[in-house]
């Protein structure tokens, strides 16, 4: 009775660690949707590049913290040249558009990883202090996972705060509101969403980053992970906060105890209940246009 | 202050503005009137930046913004009070005023938060509601304390009576009044014969993408085959 106790509440840590990465990813993708009506499948793609810079810089410099900067900032000028080249000039050339771009853009990425770092999965060692088993609530659990969760928790709180208190966060709630009236009142949108733009970058690389002790830096992350995480955003509701956070907790715990429960439904449940909430609640749980 | 010179305009392929002239003078009060679907939002939204203008010349105080963004438009000085007044919803009463605050900085500081608020009593109770959670008339209001808190020199009003109870247009009234008495200069797109003649010192008629009368109205009242032609139903 107490081991099952135990599966438990290891399962519900590995859905809270899933989740936690899915939030990262998620977040900036519906902030950038919502305030600019981009849609950027090469998101997933980004995350990839964070875990091989990452798997890189650690390599590099043998200190895995000074990767876990590196990560995000690489990740952030990939953002910027992509912004540059690209998605400037794809603002107003509509979602079909854009979807087919940005789609593109992910073979192209993945072909340029696996030119430069090679097809096999590469990597990372977890710091010398977070690489042994930690104790959570009485179950032993591997330290770096938590700092996972730990570090989802952080950045989940950080951008409340900005988002909730500051005047660049009622800034970005005004333009993912009525982006014509926050001009309006002289507003750059288009800056705002740049500023955005390279704040979900970043997360993204973070992402990556972190992810790489645990599953490897593989081509493959990048479509694996863009599924659930666009699955994320649209159950939580275009452009929000609190739908990116929603939403990546359902899905990383159905995902996790789906997988438990019911192992050869686990790959459609979470479709079942994107189905479900699109009919029940076309914009989501919690979108920010209400 | 603010010129348009054969202004065309519209949405996408179809052209709805067939050249308008207009000129507000600093200091002045200028109404628009003109029946349902003439043009006077489209023309309002052209000379905030909102829709391009297919041609003609918009300017203000001497600079060109026919070919502006929104945000430098505003930054150079127009307070824009929109037909479907667009307040935020998500966020509070002040965060709704502290955005459009954002650009006095580089300005006198004539109107700041708490002028709006004694300006707009009903406003201070509601500080920290929500956007969303205001009567239609306290979201006018917030409307025009958010451009004011702008602090501009041309505030641009669409339609801010639409839809509200007589003693509410009788408050916007008196507070147009006001303003008018300060030296704001404003121009106001009404279809309130009586409220807008009342307050204007100018009055454009509009009809079909075009201005179709100018002058004053004392004039406009006197002149009843005018008012038939024009803005009658
Ligand atoms: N988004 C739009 N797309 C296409 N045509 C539009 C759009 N908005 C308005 N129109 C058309 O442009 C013309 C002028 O509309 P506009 O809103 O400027 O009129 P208005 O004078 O402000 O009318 P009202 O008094 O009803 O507010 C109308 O014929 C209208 O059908
Ligand atoms: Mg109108």
């Amino acid at each position: 009775m107490v081991a099952d106790v135990d599966f438990w509440l290891t399962q519900f840590l590995n859905g809270l660690q899933l989740s936690m990465l899915l939030f990262l990813l998620s977040i900036g993708l519906t902030i950038i949707f919502g305030l600019m009506h981009f849609v950027n499948l090469a998101h997933g793609a980004l995350y990839m590049v964070g875990a091989y810079a990452g798997v890189s810089a650690a390599a590099a410099l043998g200190n895995f913290w000074a990767a876990l900067l590196i990560a995000p900032i690489a990740v952030m000028l990939v953002g910027i040249f992509l912004y540059a080249a690209i998605i400037r000039h794809m603002r107003r050339a509509g979602p079909m558009n854009q979807v087919l771009v940005t789609f593109g853009l992910i073979f192209v990425i993945v072909d340029l990883v696996r030119i430069v770092w090679g097809d096999i999965a590469l990597g990372m060692a977890q710091p010398a202090i977070l690489s042994g088993p930690a104790e959570f609530l009485g179950v032993v659990y591997p330290a770096y996972r938590l700092f996972i969760i730990a570090v989802g928790l952080i950045v989940m709180a950080a951008l409340s705060l900005v988002l909730s208190r500051t005047q660049i966060g009622a800034m970005v709630r005004a333009g993912v509101e009525n982006d014509a009236m926050a001009a309006c009142l002289g507003i750059n949108v288009e800056r705002l969403f740049f500023a955005v733009f390279c704040v979900g970058c970043a997360l993204a690389g973070l992402a990556g980053a972190i992810a790489a002790p645990v599953f490897s830096a593989t081509p493959s992350m990048a479509t694996d992970i863009l599924i659930p995480t666009l699955i994320v955003v649209v159950i939580g509701g275009l452009g929000s906060l609190r739908g990116a956070i929603a939403g990546s907790l359902i899905v990383g715990f159905i995902q996790t105890f789906g997988a438990v429960v019911m192992p050869e439904f686990a790959s459609v449940l979470v479709y079942v209940l994107l189905a479900a909430v699109l009919i029940v609640k076309p914009a989501g749980l919690l979108p920010a246009r209400s | 202050m603010l010129e348009v010179r054969e202004l065309l305009a519209g949405y996408g392929e179809t052209q709805v503005i067939h050249g308008v002239d207009l000129a507000v003078r600093e200091g002045q009060f200028h109404a628009i009137l003109g029946r349902n679907g003439v043009g006077k939002t489209t023309t309002l939204k052209t000379i905030v930046g909102l829709l391009p203008a297919f041609g003609g010349e918009v300017v203000l105080q001497g600079n060109s913004i026919a070919r502006r963004q929104p945000y430098d438009i505003a930054r150079l000085g127009i307070g824009y009070v929109p037909e479907t007044r667009d307040i935020f919803g998500s966020l509070s009463v002040t965060e709704n005023l502290q955005l459009a605050a954002r650009l006095a900085a580089r300005r006198d500081r004539k109107w700041t938060i708490e002028r709006v608020f004694e300006f707009f009593p009903n406003l201070a109770n509601r500080r920290e509601n929500g956007g969303n959670q205001l009567s239609g008339g306290e979201q006018q209001m917030l409307a025009i304390g958010r451009a004011l808190v702008m602090n501009p020199t041309l505030l641009i009003l669409d339609e801010p009576t639409e839809g509200l109870a007589p003693i509410v247009v009788r408050q916007i009234f008196d507070k147009l009044t006001e303003l008018k008495r300060e030296g704001m200069t404003m121009l106001l797109v009404e279809q309130n014969f009586h409220f807008a003649t009342r307050l204007a010192d100018t009055v454009s008629i509009f009809g079909r993408g075009q201005c179709v009368w100018t002058g004053t109205s004392e004039a406009l009242r006197a002149d009843a085959e005018l008012h038939e032609k024009w803005l009658g139903v």
